[in-house]
């Protein structure tokens, strides 16, 4: 037993904490499930879109969701860079993901705070910082997660659809690797989100939903046209990574997500830090 | 050294002072009884020693250190409101969360070692949800325990069981204190509770400490008094009030304060042709104290 002369405080490493945080949510989202609900939903978005594709209602409807895609990998990425569309069909693709994500994250940050969990958290050694940081790469890791269900949904999808299957390959790889890297910055961005409104995950989630759907870059690209400058957004980065994306794409991808992640978890880190933890 | 030491700390909700220029120190290996009524602020300083809420001013210390030194954080355990599990998790998934959070390597031998500890070792593979009042307090405690806490902060663990949860709340902290050599911070309503276990008191009132004793402190405080029950009360209060400093009539009673020689009181009532009935040596403990305490501030 201890006395107050031999009592000992090892201050933890960023790295130890980081584990430990990054351990609790990870065996969170692989013991509960939720994530695996959302891999099912991502998994069964093509399909939906696909059946759309094929003309699955009326004879009308059916000649106006066939125009939807000429390609079958249309499923994934739109055929380009266009941030305003005619076609409804050029909105249907993996950015569907980020949608469903932000409403998967909100659920789990508003579960730590509704269950009064976070107060554990906040009261052993884990900072603020590794909070944000932790719930980041959760959601960017289980958004990726979803891109590849997404991706498989979508191949078994489209083979039904009749559509050709003819891309350049480099392309599509770039496309979709863009929009797995884009996870990152839309995991910060909904973390960030699900921050300011905590156990109100009902807020949260219409939050992310109208960002997620890109609502206000298609808005402000109604006004200023399709212009590159709107890769700076997450959703622009997300609509860039397309069917005729090349390497530069990516790194693009890779920069505006980063970028993003960043700045959302520095005003996180400066929120949680700020305010009362609930 | 202080396992808990602080210095005018304050916090506001909406310009309302929660807690107000309190100073406060917890030494090293005690059961300190956190007293106050309600939204005096014991939660509230509570969330803020463990680092839940962001004080407006003052500071501090735990174990010397401030207290959002990562070193020290490592080491508090709390329960504060609710145990803060999921409920829909088991709560075995629950404890090892904790402990993958504190980063402790033999993590089935330490969740094992915190069950047994609050007697738990057969219920670790329920849902939480499924959980009684009492048993949801337990695991609070044994999440709080992981790690081998130097700190435990208790908001009101005993509110709301019956008489056994209660008994086994008691021999639980009191296990704690003396076999882990664990400093613990307990808040209560129940006085007689608290009182059995306490080796430190702090009484709080809107939010300003009022008063911080040793339990000697306190025993020595505590008065003393005789009570006397006789069917003609006036005159017999008339009586011994000639006799007596103290007498006041409470509870359906007279009470003859500082005095607890019972025989002098009976001859004094006999020799004033008054008829007794019942007479009794008694001690004002930690609830009586405490309610007159607060009868006096409010006077003031």
């Amino acid at each position: 037993m201890e006395n107050s002369t031999t009592l000992q405080f090892e201050k933890p490493s960023f790295f130890k904490r980081l584990k430990g945080m990054l351990g609790v949510d990870f065996y969170r989202l692989f013991h509960t499930p939720l994530l695996y609900i959302f891999l099912v939903i991502a998994a069964l978005i093509p399909a939906l879109v696909s059946m759309g594709a094929m003309g699955g209602g009326a004879e009308g409807a059916a000649t106006e969701a066939t125009a939807m895609f000429t390609n079958a990998w249309q499923i994934v990425a739109a055929k380009g860079p266009l941030y305003v569309e005619n076609d409804i069909g050029d909105y249907a693709n993996m950015n569907m993901v980020f949608i469903f994500g932000g409403i998967m994250i909100s659920i789990f940050i508003g579960h730590d705070y509704k269950s009064g969990y976070v107060k554990q958290l906040f009261t052993t050694h884990s900072q603020k910082q590794d909070y944000m940081i932790s719930k980041t790469l959760l959601g960017a890791f289980s958004m990726a997660c979803m891109c590849v269900t997404y991706l498989i949904g979508g191949m078994i999808s489209a083979a039904g659809t009749g559509l050709p299957f003819t891309v350049n390959a480099g392309s599509l790889i770039c496309a979709i690797l863009g929009k797995m890297i884009m996870s990152l910055g839309w995991a910060s961005l909904y973390t960030f989100i699900n921050i300011i409104f905590r156990s109100k995950f009902g807020i949260s989630i219409a939050l992310c939903f109208v960002l997620g759907t890109g609502i206000p870059v298609i808005g402000a690209a109604a006004v200023v046209g399709n212009t590159p400058a709107l890769n700076i957004f997450l959703y622009g980065s997300s609509v860039y990574a397309c069917l005729s994306s090349s390497f530069v794409s990516v790194i693009v991808c890779l920069a505006v997500s980063v970028t993003w992640a960043v700045i959302y978890n520095v005003l996180g880190t400066v929120i949680l830090n700020k305010r009362d933890c609930y | 050294m202080n396992a808990i030491e602080i210095r005018n700390l304050s916090k506001s909700f909406r310009g309302m002072h929660a807690v107000d220029n309190l100073s406060m120190t917890v030494p090293v290996g005690s059961i300190y009884g956190f007293i106050g009524e309600n939204g005096s602020g014991k939660s509230t300083t509570e969330k803020l020693i463990c680092g839940h809420l962001v004080p407006d001013k003052g500071s501090i210390k735990l174990f010397g250190k401030d207290y959002t030194d990562a070193g020290v954080r490592a080491r508090v355990g709390a329960l504060i409101e609710s145990a803060g599990c999921f409920p829909n998790s088991s709560v075995w998934a629950n404890l090892m969360m904790q402990a993958l959070n504190l980063g402790i390597k033999n993590r089935d031998e330490e969740i094992k070692r915190v069950l047994k500890i609050v007697r738990m070792e057969d219920n670790a593979r329920i849902k939480f949800k499924s959980c009684s009042l009492g048993m949801k307090q337990r695991i609070g405690i044994a999440m709080a325990l992981l790690g081998n806490p130097a700190l435990l902060i208790l908001d009101e663990p005993i509110n709301g069981l019956d008489t056994d949860g209660m008994r086994i709340m008691r021999e639980i902290i009191v296990d704690i204190t003396r076999n882990l050599g664990c400093t613990v911070l307990i808040s209560s309503h129940i006085l007689g509770e608290l009182e059995k276990i306490a080796t430190h008191y702090g009484i709080i009132r809107q939010g300003k400490l009022i008063q911080e004793m040793s339990a000697e402190e306190m025993d020595a405080r505590s008065r003393v008094f005789t009570s006397v029950k006789t069917p003609h009360v006036p005159s017999a209060l008339t009586v011994l009030q000639r006799r007596f400093g103290d007498v006041r009539y409470e509870d359906e009673c007279i009470r003859v304060y500082g005095v607890d020689d019972t025989e002098s009181i009976v001859r004094c009532l006999l020799d004033g042709g008054q008829k007794v009935s019942e007479v009794q040596k008694n001690k004002i403990g930690l609830e009586e104290y405490y309610i007159e305490l607060m009868s006096k501030k409010e006077e003031a």
